[in-house]
């Protein structure tokens, strides 16, 4: 018996005999291998237990030998607890406070930048403040006397080597009087005096990052940019405010002030570019002064602020 | 009406000190060096948010001592245009320092950098020996110290309104770099009486809802009135003795018309951009089909011819495009084609219908009535179809209507139950809705062009 085999049946079983055939073998399933990845040691570190990590020894070698300097002028001793808003003016001698000790200038004068003991140290409030100077006159004024200072002969160099740290002065005479404890409590903020030297030299905080990086402007950019924008009242754009953009060129000084008026880059060619323009220049003068990190004023002296709505 | 000329600069009296520092800045001016030549770092102020311009308006003063009230209203009326706008902040006149300043002076800008003000307006208004009033402006930057515009205007007194809408509109303009809109009309109707038997009136008031005029006397049910672009005519459809007919009522005489005589109803009229046609749709058999009428020639050409409900036309502003609704998909969508008819293209595709299409003034945006989901929501989307974006949703939004400068739509809310319909407005960002001042319930508005 001959059976009749339609040839395209047949063509289509040993296509797909084959299609089969050839799926079998090139979706055969192939060793799932991995590369064991090395291993990273995790431990979680609470936060105290970092900052003990990260604390420096007051007995640590010393890695930073150029004392602190935050203004450029005559070196002065500076003072031994560098925290606290820089004040122009010198501390005021309460009646409370024990005279000066005319010796503290020669006190080893011990400059690290280590954080607080974990111990906080209770220091009686009425301890003599170091004062770098004898004392003055009454009733001198602060900037003249800031000013004469550049003529008074130059105080004696830090010492650079901490030998150890200074034992706090106990004074002897002290009367515990319940009734006066207010009147001895000092209610200004913390403050202290800048201190000086013949180079910017900051080491105050954060191990040892001195901002030397060529471009720190991400840094006091940030700052500047959230100060500014308080005060910028963005003209709504509708659609077109997409492609806006302004430009100016901006001089700072040291205060933070503008030196002169921000000057804008390119002439508006829209109505809407021209009060955007216009209100970015107004918020830059209202938002004066500028609080910015004094160690990169070279930066900020003169910069370009540029208020944008294109996304990049 | 209005005479209108420009104050002069105000010459700036330098006192010494802002002399040396004047010269001193001009010093700085040049020591900047050339860009390229010393590279500055840019730094990047990105993603600013919107914030409405803090201004201080105190009164106006007046010329003489008769004029004092009219200062003070004119005061107001900018006042609440601009914060009404939701672009500016303006100061409470409580916290000035200075309660009213001489215009012909420069201000102590220390007094209102004081306040945060960033922007200060100075007028002053005065009855001339004619009988006509003046009114002077000027406007100032604070911080700078620039004057930044200054006008004065004559008009007789019973038209100070309109003279502190204008003034608005230069402030508008100089400080948002917009067009303003707040010399122009709204024409809405007006609906008194119980829900079974409403009376609606055809009624003609101010931007801000001073000024309320009655131009129907509510025999007849009137409907979708629409302002002429360029004109003082309305169009509009009443309800007659017989099917509802498209009319045309002159603001300024009175007069009335029936646009065409065509068998059949005839509705939802609206105006070319240049005011000499009306273009409409025509009811035939269950269908409708749009038409245009030119109003001198009183000629008409069918643009559409579809078994569906072709209606709500609107021209894109320079007249070489019109959208509608049509149901030829099914649902009501929005359609736009040339303007002398032929293939229409969809460009609604959201879920729901939409429907009352009205292009934008600036030919930006067009805005709808989106149906669906229970909901009535106002939105606007691009003329290709994009950028669809809803500006306020809930039961029930309807009839949009744009301003003249495109950035505000009005629309009527329903919020049903025993209550009527009232009056609204938002800015095309969604972000400011504000209720428009009425008489009684509103609905249909339509916005005017600028007046002046």
């Amino acid at each position: 018996m001959k059976v009749k085999i339609d040839k395209t049946l047949a063509a289509s079983i040993a296509l797909h005999v084959l299609v089969l055939g050839w799926g079998l073998v090139s979706f055969s399933t192939k060793a799932f291998e991995m590369t064991p990845e090395e291993s990273v040691a995790v431990d979680v570190v609470s936060a105290d237990q970092l900052a003990k990590v990260m604390a420096g020894m007051k007995t640590g070698k010393k890695e930073e030998p150029k004392p602190l300097v935050e203004k450029v002028a005559e070196a002065k001793p500076p003072v031994e607890d560098a925290v606290g808003k820089i004040t122009e003016k010198p501390p005021v001698e309460t009646e409370a406070a024990p005279p000066p000790e005319p010796k503290v200038e020669e006190k080893p004068v011990e400059k690290k930048p280590d954080p607080p003991k974990p111990v906080a140290e209770v220091k009686p409030k009425e301890e003599p403040k170091p004062i770098e100077k004898k004392p003055d006159p009454p009733k001198v004024d602060p900037i003249a006397e800031a000013l004469k200072k550049e003529e008074k002969k130059p105080p004696p160099k830090p010492v650079v080597q901490a030998v150890k740290p200074p034992e706090p002065t106990k004074p002897k005479e002290r009367t515990y009087d319940q009734s006066k404890i207010a009147a001895l409590l000092d209610k200004r903020d913390p403050s202290r005096q800048s201190i000086t030297g013949d180079t910017l030299n900051s080491n105050a905080a954060l191990g040892l990052a001195k901002g030397k990086a060529a471009d720190n402007s991400a840094t006091w950019g940030a700052m500047f940019k959230s100060q500014v924008e308080r005060c910028w009242k963005k003209p709504y754009g509708g659609i077109e405010a997409q492609q806006t953009e302004a430009e100016f060129a901006i001089r700072l000084k040291r205060d933070g002030t503008l030196e002169g008026m921000p000057v804008p880059q390119g002439s508006p060619a829209t109505p809407y570019l021209r009060v955007y323009q216009e209100s970015a220049l107004r918020a830059i003068i209202e938002c004066q002064p500028y609080n910015l990190p004094a160690a990169y004023f070279d930066e900020w002296k003169y910069f370009a602020p540029v208020f944008t709505e294109r996304k990049t | 009406m209005t005479d209108q000329e420009k104050l002069p600069e105000m010459p700036f009296g330098l006192n010494r000190r802002q002399m040396i520092s004047g010269i001193a800045a001009l010093g700085t001016l040049s020591a900047v060096p050339v860009r390229s030549a010393f590279a500055q770092k840019r730094v990047p102020i990105p993603d600013g948010e919107f914030a409405p311009l803090p201004i201080a308006i105190p009164n106006f003063a007046a010329g003489t001592p008769a004029d004092g009230e009219v200062g003070a209203g004119v005061t107001q009326v900018i006042t609440n245009n601009l914060k009404r706008s939701g672009l500016f902040a303006p100061i409470d006149q409580a916290a000035y320092i200075e309660k009213t300043i001489n215009i012909d002076a420069a201000p102590q800008f220390q007094n209102w950098k004081t306040i945060s003000a960033q922007a200060l307006v100075t007028g002053r208004m005065t009855r001339q020996g004619d009988g006509r009033l003046k009114a002077e402006f000027r406007l100032w930057d604070v911080n700078t110290g620039q004057q930044l515009t200054g006008q004065q205007y004559f008009t007789s007194p019973e038209y100070w309104r309109r003279i502190a809408h204008i003034i608005s509109d230069q402030i508008y303009e100089r400080l948002t770099g917009e067009k303003g809109y707040f010399d122009t009309r709204i024409v809405f109707v007006d609906e008194t009486g119980p829900k079974e038997r409403r009376v609606k009136r055809l009624a003609l008031m101010d931007q801000d809802g001073a000024n309320v005029r009655y131009l129907t006397k509510g025999a007849d049910l009137v409907l979708t009135p629409r302002f002429s672009p360029s004109t003082q005519e309305i169009t509009y459809m009443e309800f007659g003795q017989g099917d509802p007919r498209v009319y045309l009522f002159n603001i300024e005489t009175g007069q009335r018309e029936i646009v065409g005589n065509f068998p059949g109803m005839s509705f939802s009229p609206r105006f070319s951009p240049d005011g000499q046609r009306i273009i409409m749709s025509l009811q035939q058999g269950g269908n409708s089909n749009l038409f245009v009428m030119d109003l001198r020639s009183k000629s008409t050409t069918r643009l559409t011819d579809t078994p569906a409900i072709d209606t709500s036309p609107s021209y894109a502003p320079d007249g070489t495009r019109i959208c509608f609704e049509s149901d030829r998909g099914g649902k009501p969508q929005i359609y736009v084609m040339a303007a002398t008819g032929g293939p229409a293209q969809r460009i609604s595709f959201g879920d729901g219908s939409y429907s009352t299409p009205v292009w934008s003034p600036r030919g930006d945006y067009i805005a709808f009535t989106k149906q669906g989901g229970g909901q009535f929501a106002i939105g606007i989307m691009k003329p290709d179809g994009s950028g669809e974006r809803i500006l306020t949703a809930g039961y029930h939004n309807e009839g949009p209507t744009f301003a003249p400068n495109g950035r505000v739509v009005m629309f009527f809310r329903d919020p049903g139950g025993n209550g009527g319909p009232s009056l609204f407005t938002v800015d095309v960002s969604g972000r400011n809705e504000q209720r428009v001042p009425t008489p009684g319930f509103a609905s249909d508005p339509a916005w005017s062009p600028l007046l002046s």
